[in-house]
């Protein structure tokens, strides 16, 4: 049945009423009606990545993620993290790591291992890579990404240790 | 709607137009001879009085970072700061046309032009400085933007003084002296990428992110023939499509249909994007190419062979050779795979067109628009964004057409956002190689002959929109592109080399090292075949024969880098079940059309671990060596070597584009076309040969032409065996090891099971055997006289909430609700085994509703299955369950079905076959399986269990579903209670003792998923399950605990230790790491299913799956409800999984559902019909 209604999102602690049906894809309202460049559609099927956004501080691939379950909450872009001025510190490792080649995928790969080093803040190269296992990269830029990943922890752990 | 379109950089005609510039112009490509004006003239540098360099390319960045090498390159040439050099690439309104970015020339040939540019610039602007203050030339000098003069520390004169009056236009130079290496400040040394920062904060404005003021959505539909686009058929299959199809739809603003095209423009892109999948058309059938056989299909293919070099007596040369070896090998089609689908914007005006574009080859998109809409080029501008990585060609031109076409037909900008599925089809491919050898070894190990022949299949691709409308013919073209690097790096004597150029067999383009990657697999196999024969070591041997000093330093210092240890045959060292080997490889990618120019050169030393158990190959190491020349960017350049090492590695182990009997090409998703992952990654060790002093090379692809080679060789190191078929995919190494495969799951062949209608028709004849005396004899019950409609206000609001509660958990509104439609007002076609019954309206309009309806008719429907006016309603009704809710109850429902607003919409007839088509017979029905009455309290149970029972017994019909039934389709009684029946092509599983989950249900689990509609011992309601849970939603707590409490009891639930022990145990028996990846079936479900069903994945997810060896589905006696939840997903429902219906064809949805079977209930045999439940579920679902 066509149920067609407005659905709340709390997106980068702004809130917003969209309007749609229950089963489309979070990712539509992200990008058409709040006109956030960061989640990118990569595959539709939750394949590749691309489009991940954190929802109540886990991962989430907003491609496959109808809107429905995102109601009202506390829904993370790659705009949400930081910006040019205050970058996030998984950003600036990125950039620090010159970790993109296209691109395209990054926001993948920030918005996971964002999510990821919440969960595990200490990891070893090797879990890394497990985190972003399905991550697909095409450009082959994964040696720059695990490096960044690798600075973001050591720099979140060190930040850490600094303060009182 | 905001913008997203970045403000413009200074534009070539505004920038000609001003005063204060110096600036290097050239005629522009097509302009009128003898026009000065600025319309006329390509600007490739210009530096303003303000200090700002623009510098103009008319290749684009790929996402190799080209705009920040082309930067440094000009701020070197000028002498000026880097962060002063903005670089404008590929906009045909402001770049010079320098054709498509192909070839990795743009570092080699392309900024040859803007470099010459800088250096004129930066002469006349010492030139004027000198004029100024009166002083030689040589006394003045430019550092870092800045004019100086003599040993001043303090700039003599600032630009502004300079230039504010001057507008001076620099003819290009044909050549100039670039800056002596030794004074480079900027090329050299890394420099940061300018793009990276906006691409980490989501500020980067791809193509996919532009946003233009009343921009509408659009979606093609691409024709059957995926992937095709040469011969008869294409352009002229289309027989109809019906509009109709899409008339439910909201927002659709056009469809345009032309020739094969087909688009959709809809206000908002999920409308699109539905409209696209609902859309049916007819199209007229094809026959595929049969690609089953690589090789044998480009050797079958007609070909005209080129000779590219015949020197000396080849023919001779073999009869003299003392162990002749001739070699075929074979190259997939492999897919440029970009991770962002293609997209455009485009804006058809009446003065003109604009197409925002990801195009790598904006001035042939711009020819493409011109040819596809009639208009001169100069109407068309092509403005580009950065958009996936692309690699060659993939779909950016394509989607630009059609973007165009849907928004001539909508006079609006439209954005065309085309699919994964799509862009995977219709990609250009990377072409399939096939190369044959004939050669071998002369005395005292000689190479006296070489005869390489080398198959290729392409056209250029011509942009699709054109051949789909007609605009350009659909005949096959030939693109001579087989024979880059054909020539190989050693002497031998005597050599020939034929390129057989040949159309495409499927649609196919350049790929990145396009055919110098096959070649120089050929070549480099080879030559280790030829030093194994020798009896020499592979890198010695190559040194010996090798005819270029810049080749053979490469070879020595990457040897040397790796540690190579010298060697004769394969060493094959053991370790365990893992066998170590290294293999070399070396060549220069040579682009262009024949005989070419040679870019990069690149060396491999690759280390690889093959398990000879599984035949998976690991490449643990690469070292690679890469004599750039030149290097402007030396990270950059870094940084795209591990780029090619990573990707084709990934291309020569895994990557193989399939092929399906009925639509080309069959890979339409990560799973069907698997890359490599990141676990997978080699450590990558880099050597950049120090070669400053020599012209720059490029970097975009040389070091992925060895790779092939280099990992096949070390193979053959470690096992012995030599592999000339790519990719090295577990089962291709296991078969050359000799060894069988793993045993597959059993393959989905089993016979059918008989069509339906047999069984029914013969349970119908029993059904009209059984009641047949009884119908003449039976009454027909009486009407009920009608009412008028009782006011709502009759009740309180308590109860019409209670009512509302209890339509919820009898779903009503789940059945009497069409799709798309208003609830409760019916028009649902509800598909049972003796026909579908349409379900009829429950408003209460008096006229096709229940309007007129009194309680005492609603009750007896309720009770009794009649009809106000005393006819038979079908048991799909389940009036069974509801004759044992209690009158309460029923009085609430029916003030709360009277309290809802009136709709007018007149019921549709049920189609029901023979006999259940004869309504009265229903009585008969009746009379054999007569409801019981209200259920009556179990006094030893306790109330919550008596209340669960009520609930699920009652209006929550469950066994309506859940228990099978008998021949004449009423519910079986005793043990067959709740042991699982079936529901609109969905089984409905046992909900008892019988459940076939290898857990048993327990009352936490029973509440879990009744509250949230998932289980994690169980899996996720899906199908007919769905709605119900989304109804139960409205039920209080208490109620739901109360089923949970009721259907406990009728399971064994085990202790929570077992639970999580059994749980513990099953999840590592069906784990990645004890079932490897050992067939295309099992890369299937890594690419497709893991990402949200693997346990144990290192960070939680929110989209993620259950655990799917605990899943009900896979332990269910059939595929039917695998087989629908992959068709159908669980977005509708109350889960998350997006359907796989377009992503998987017919085969692999039932592979997979074998596979998933064989893997997850490892202890159930595999199921029988496999084939036929995906064909129901197909018709059903699309």
């Amino acid at each position: 049945m066509r149920t067609t209604r407005r659905f709340a999102l709390r997106v980068n602690g702004a809130d917003h009423l969209v309007e749609g049906e229950p089963q489309t894809p979070l990712l539509f309202f992200l990008r058409n009606d709040i006109c956030l460049n960061g989640p990118k559609f990569g595959c539709g099927l939750g394949e590749c990545g691309a489009c991940t956004v954190q929802v109540d501080g886990i991962a989430a691939r907003a491609c496959a993620l109808p809107v429905r379950l995102a109601e009202s909450r506390e829904i993370v872009t790659l705009e949400g993290l930081g910006d040019g001025d205050r970058p996030d510190p998984v950003q600036q490792a990125f950039i620090d790591a010159q970790a993109a080649q296209c691109g395209y995928c990054i926001n993948g790969m920030i918005m996971t291992a964002k999510a990821f080093l919440t969960v595990n803040p200490a990891p070893s190269e090797a879990e890394v890579r497990e985190a972003l296992r399905y991550n697909l990269c095409r450009c082959g830029t994964h040696v720059e990404i695990v490096r960044a990943v690798m600075l973001a922890a050591e720099r979140c752990r060190a930040s850490e240790t600094a303060e009182p | 709607m905001t913008n997203s379109t970045p403000p413009p950089s200074l534009s070539r005609q505004a920038l000609l137009q001003r005063g204060g510039i110096i600036a290097v112009v050239a005629p522009r490509k097509g302009a009128p001879a003898g026009d000065a004006s600025e319309s006329a003239l390509d600007l490739h540098v210009c530096l303003t009085a303000e200090g700002r360099v623009v510098a103009f390319c008319g290749h684009v960045d790929l996402g190799t970072g080209i705009r920040t090498a082309l930067a440094q390159m000009v701020a070197e040439e000028l002498d000026f700061p880097f962060d002063a050099v903005e670089m404008v690439l590929g906009d045909t309104a402001d770049t010079p046309d320098q054709g498509a970015t192909i070839a990795s020339e743009t570092i080699q040939v392309t900024s040859v032009a803007m470099r010459i540019g800088a250096t004129q610039i930066r002469a006349r602007l010492i030139a004027l400085a000198a004029a100024a203050l009166a002083c030689a030339e040589d006394e003045i000098s430019l550092r870092d933007g800045r004019l100086y003069r003599g040993e001043g520390t303090a700039p003599a004169i600032d630009l502004d003084t300079l230039l504010a009056n001057e507008r001076l236009l620099l003819p290009l130079a044909e050549s100039a002296a670039f800056k002596p290496m030794d004074h480079h400040m900027l090329i050299g040394r890394s420099v940061a990428r300018v793009d990276i920062p906006a691409k980490v904060d989501g500020s980067f404005v791809y193509v996919h992110d532009v946003r233009v003021p009343g921009m509408l959505h659009g979606r093609v539909v691409r024709p059957p023939y995926s992937g095709m686009d040469a011969g008869d058929f294409v352009g002229r299959s289309l027989v109809s499509v019906d509009r109709d199809s899409i008339a439910g739809i909201p927002g659709i603003r056009a469809l345009v249909v032309e020739g094969d095209f087909i688009g959709i423009v809809a206000e908002r892109e999920e409308q699109a994007a539905e409209a696209a999948l609902a859309l049916k058309a007819e199209w007229r059938s094809f026959t595929p190419p049969d690609l089953s056989d690589v090789a044998q299909a480009l050797r079958a293919h007609p070909s005209t062979p080129r000779l590219l070099v015949d020197e000396g007596d080849v023919d001779a040369a073999l009869g003299t050779l003392e162990k002749r070896l001739d070699r075929t090998y074979v190259w997939p089609y492999h897919m440029h795979g970009s991770i962002g689908p293609s997209c455009a914007v485009a804006d058809v005006r009446a003065d003109g067109i604009t197409v925002w574009t990801g195009s790598q080859n904006p001035f042939p998109l711009q020819n493409d628009l011109a040819l596809l809409t009639g208009l001169p080029r100069e109407q068309i501008d092509i403005v580009r964004h950065e958009a996936a990585g692309c690699y060659g060609r993939n779909c950016a031109d394509d989607v630009a057409a059609d973007a165009v076409l849907l928004s001539r037909a909508v006079g609006a900008p439209v954005r065309v956002q085309l699919t994964r599925e799509q862009e995977h089809l219709w990609e250009p491919k990377g072409a399939a190689q096939l190369i044959d050898i004939k050669g071998g070894l002369g005395s005292g190990g000689s190479l006296p002959a070489y005869d390489f022949h080398t198959w290729y299949p392409s056209n250029a691709a011509p942009t699709l929109a054109l051949l789909l409308t007609g605009r350009i013919p659909n005949q096959p073209a030939t693109l001579r592109m087989g024979d880059r690097t054909a020539i190989p790096s050693y002497n031998y004597e005597n050599m020939r080399l034929t390129a057989y150029d040949m159309p495409p067999i499927v649609r196919a383009s350049w790929l990145r090292g396009v055919s110098a990657m096959p070649n120089v697999f050929a070549h480099e196999s080879y030559i280790d075949e030829l030093a194994h024969e020798a009896g020499v070591d592979p890198v010695e041997f190559r040194l010996r024969h090798i005819n270029d000093e810049r080749a053979a330093e490469l070879t020595r210092a990457t040897a040397e880098r790796a540690d190579w240890q010298p060697h004769v045959g394969p060493r094959m060292e053991a370790d365990g079940e893992i066998l170590r080997g290294r293999g070399f490889a070396q060549a220069r990618y040579v682009h262009g059309s024949w005989p070419g120019v040679g870019a990069a050169w690149a060396a491999w030393v690759a280390d690889v671990a093959v398990n000879r158990t599984t035949g998976e190959v690991t490449v643990s190491r690469v070292t690679v060596g890469q004599d750039t020349g030149m290097i402007v960017n030396p990270a950059g350049v870094t940084h795209q070597i591990h780029g090619n090492v990573l990707q084709s590695t990934s291309r020569v182990l895994r990557e193989e584009v399939s092929f399906s009997q009925t639509t080309a090409v069959a890979a339409r998703d990560w799973g069907a076309y698997p890359v490599l992952t990141f676990p997978e990654l080699p450590a990558i060790d880099v050597l950049l040969v120090d070669k400053q002093h020599e012209a720059p090379l490029g970097a975009g692809e040389s070091a992925s032409v060895p790779s092939a080679a280099a990992i096949v060789n070390a193979v053959y190191d470690a096992t012995g065996v030599r592999f000339r078929e790519l990719p090295l995919t577990p089962e291709r190494v296991l078969a050359g090891l000799g060894q069988l495969p793993p045993a597959a799951p059993a393959a989905p062949q089993l016979p059918e099971r008989p069509p339906r209608f047999g069984l029914w028709s013969k349970l119908g004849a029993a059904f009209a055997g059984a009641t047949g005396f009884a119908a003449v004899s039976l009454a027909i019950a009486p009407a009920i006289a009608p009412i008028t409609r009782p006011d709502p206000a009759t009740w309180s609001a308590a109860t019409i909430e209670r009512g509302r509660q209890l339509a919820a958990l009898g779903a009503c509104a789940v059945c009497h609700t069409a799709k798309d439609g208003v609830p409760y007002a019916g028009g649902f076609p509800l598909e049972t085994p003796f026909g579908t019954v349409m379900t009829t309206n429950i408003t209460p309009d008096p006229e096709t509703g229940i309007g007129n309806w009194s309680y005492p008719a609603f009750e007896r429907a309720m009770r009794a299955g009649l009809h106000r006016d005393g006819r038979h309603l079908y048991p799909a009704f389940p009036y069974a369950n509801y004759a044992r809710t209690s009158e309460a109850d029923l009085q609430a429902l029916y003030a709360f079905l009277m309290s809802q607003p009136a709709v007018r919409q007149e019921n549709q007839p049920s189609r029901m076959t023979f006999p259940f088509n004869l309504r009265p017979l229903m009585a008969g029905w009746n009379l054999l399986f007569r409801p019981q009455g209200e259920l009556k309290p179990e006094p030893a149970r306790s109330a919550e269990w008596n209340r669960g029972r009520y609930l699920v017994d009652g209006l929550g019909h469950c066994s309506a579903c859940h228990t099978p039934r008998n021949a004449l389709g009423a519910e079986r009684s005793g043990s067959a209670y709740l042991t699982g029946g079936e529901a609109e092509g969905w089984e409905a599983p046992a909900l008892t003792k019988a459940s076939a989950g290898p857990i048993p249900w327990s009352e936490a689990e029973l509440y879990a998923y009744l509250r949230t509609g998932s289980s994690q011992h169980h899996g996720a309601a899906a199908g007919p399950m769905a709605p119900v849970i989304a109804e139960l939603k409205e039920l209080p707590d208490a109620d739901i605990r109360a089923m949970a409490t009721y259907l406990a009891s009728l399971s064994e639930p085990l202790p929570d230790a077992e639970v999580e022990a059994r749980a513990g145990r099953i999840e590592l028996a069906t784990s990645a790491a004890a079932n490897p990846a050992t067939s295309p079936v099992a890369r299937l479900y890594q690419g497709a299913c893991a990402a949200c069903h693997e346990p144990g994945r290192a960070a939680p997810l929110v989209n993620a799956g259950p655990a799917l060896g605990l899943s009900s589905k896979l332990h269910a006696a059939t595929p039917t409800n695998l087989v629908n939840m992959l068709l159908e997903g669980g977005q509708h429902g109350i889960g998350s999984m997006p359907s796989f219906a377009t992503a998987l064809d017919d085969r692999q949805i039932a592979e997979l559902a074998g596979y998933l079977r064989a893997r997850f209930a490892p202890g159930k045999p595999g199921w029988e019909g496999i084939d036929a439940a995906v064909a129901r579920a197909r018709k059903t679902t699309h």
